[in-house]
């Protein structure tokens, strides 16, 4: 990488991100500037869907990141003409958070490759107690949807909560649209029995 | 923007920005879109049409198979000359009535040591033991002109791979390298390649019947 190219992304590096995100949509001119707008359409999101999952701030921290740090590293190899950012984003976060369990039932340190684990400040931790607890909601659904084999589960998660069209969940989990419309169906129909059954 | 969102952001530029600054992105333009060979019209042109479909596919140039299963008493062996096609040996390991279903993740470089890795099964698998074997010898080489917008160009070796039960139930995999049994071989034509160069979870064998249609390239990324 030539000096050039290390003071433009350095200089980047020096503006805030919420100056940047008022940027005009035009289309971006570098591939650091195309990634930081799927970063600003995401991050939020992603950090609710690990929010829901963990309850530790510093965990959703971690996963968040590590989940942006895999994106970096497959950035070449995504088109967004084949499917959108987020179902994307989503395939590598469902693959970041089984690695994360797999690692921590374990007793292994699960994610540690931004520099480490940057532990978060007061305002960070408050700001993510937050939004855990925002997503209380969610996390109860997401309990309550636990008899669901996990592919139903990630299936109906995508959809009914992150609302991403079939097409783009069935991307995200690596499957074709008819399998994924059948799981879609199939989860939907327990819990309607469920719900019968309860009433 | 958050605190956090934030700090997150300038974080990720300080330690990826001179990765991402020389990413090489697909340039804009409509998607190159697989298309299926006329087959439905019927009559002795379609019919020929066909044939010379299939000709192009397992005589010509590019008619190394997407991928070979190969199974004996010691399990599966899947060969998987473009990765990207796992999503086709699975469907077609549920057509031979094994209920498994590989994951597979990779990771970019050549591998460490050639040879299949051998999948860990998840609770619940009672199938065959499984394992994967990426190009010719544990190392997978996608070279500019061979994808689509030359996506996942590099070198590509396997990290770990999973097996799945019909439940669905997730599980993360290991490695290891084994021997190279052979038996009975089945091919596939080939497909395109993964971009990204990762491979996901695919479906259990028992609720998938087909592949991933020619939009689902995004597969593969982290």
């Amino acid at each position: 990488m030539n000096t050039e190219t290390t003071t433009l992304v350095t200089a980047r590096l020096q503006r805030p991100v919420a100056r940047r995100a008022r940027l005009p949509g035009r289309p971006p001119s570098s591939p650091v500037e195309e990634f930081e707008q799927v970063y600003l359409r995401n991050v939020d999101v992603l950090m609710g869907y690990f929010a829901r999952r963990c309850r530790d701030p510093q965990t959703v921290a971690d996963l968040t990141s590590e989940t942006f740090v895999r994106a970096v590293d497959g950035f070449a190899g995504f088109d967004p003409r084949r499917g959108s950012d987020r179902a994307w984003l989503f395939g590598i976060a469902a693959r970041v958070f089984a690695r994360y369990c797999e690692q921590s039932a374990g007793g292994r340190d699960a994610v540690a490759r931004l520099g480490g684990h940057r532990l978060l400040d007061e305002d960070e931790i408050e700001e993510l107690t937050e939004r855990i607890d925002a997503e209380r909601e969610g996390a109860a659904l997401m309990q309550r949807w636990a008899q669901l084999p996990a592919v139903e589960r990630a299936a109906i998660e995508l959809v009914d909560l992150e609302e991403l069209s079939p097409k783009e969940a069935a991307l995200a989990l690596g499957v074709s649209r008819v399998a994924f419309r059948k799981r879609l169906s199939r989860a939907r129909s327990r819990l309607r029995k469920e719900d019968h059954s309860n009433e | 923007m958050s605190n956090f969102t934030d700090h997150l952001w300038t974080d990720l530029v300080r330690e990826h920005g001179p990765t991402l600054a020389q990413v090489d992105r697909p340039k804009p333009g409509p998607a190159r879109v697989l298309r299926r060979p006329p087959v439905l019209a019927g009559g002795t042109l379609a019919l020929a049409g066909v044939g010379a479909a299939l000709v192009l596919a397992l005589g010509g140039p590019a008619a190394t198979p997407a991928f070979a299963i190969t199974t004996n008493s010691d399990g599966v062996l899947l060969k998987l000359n473009i990765n990207s096609s796992l999503p086709q040996a699975n469907a077609k390991l549920a057509s031979m009535g094994i209920h498994e279903a590989i994951g597979i993740q990779m990771a970019s470089g050549p591998a460490t040591v050639s040879g299949p890795v051998t999948c860990t099964p998840q609770a619940g698998v009672t199938g065959p033991p499984v394992k994967v074997l990426d190009g010719p010898n544990g190392t997978e080489v996608i070279s500019p002109g061979q994808t689509g917008g030359n996506t996942g160009v590099g070198t590509w070796h396997l990290a770990s791979c999973s097996v799945f039960s019909s439940t669905g139930e997730t599980s993360a995999g290991n490695s290891g390298n084994s021997g190279n049994p052979a038996a009975t071989v089945i091919a596939e034509p080939s497909t395109k390649p993964v971009p990204g160069g990762t491979a996901v979870p695919v479906a259990p064998a028992g609720s998938v019947s087909s592949g991933p249609s020619g939009n689902s390239g995004n597969t593969g990324g982290g």
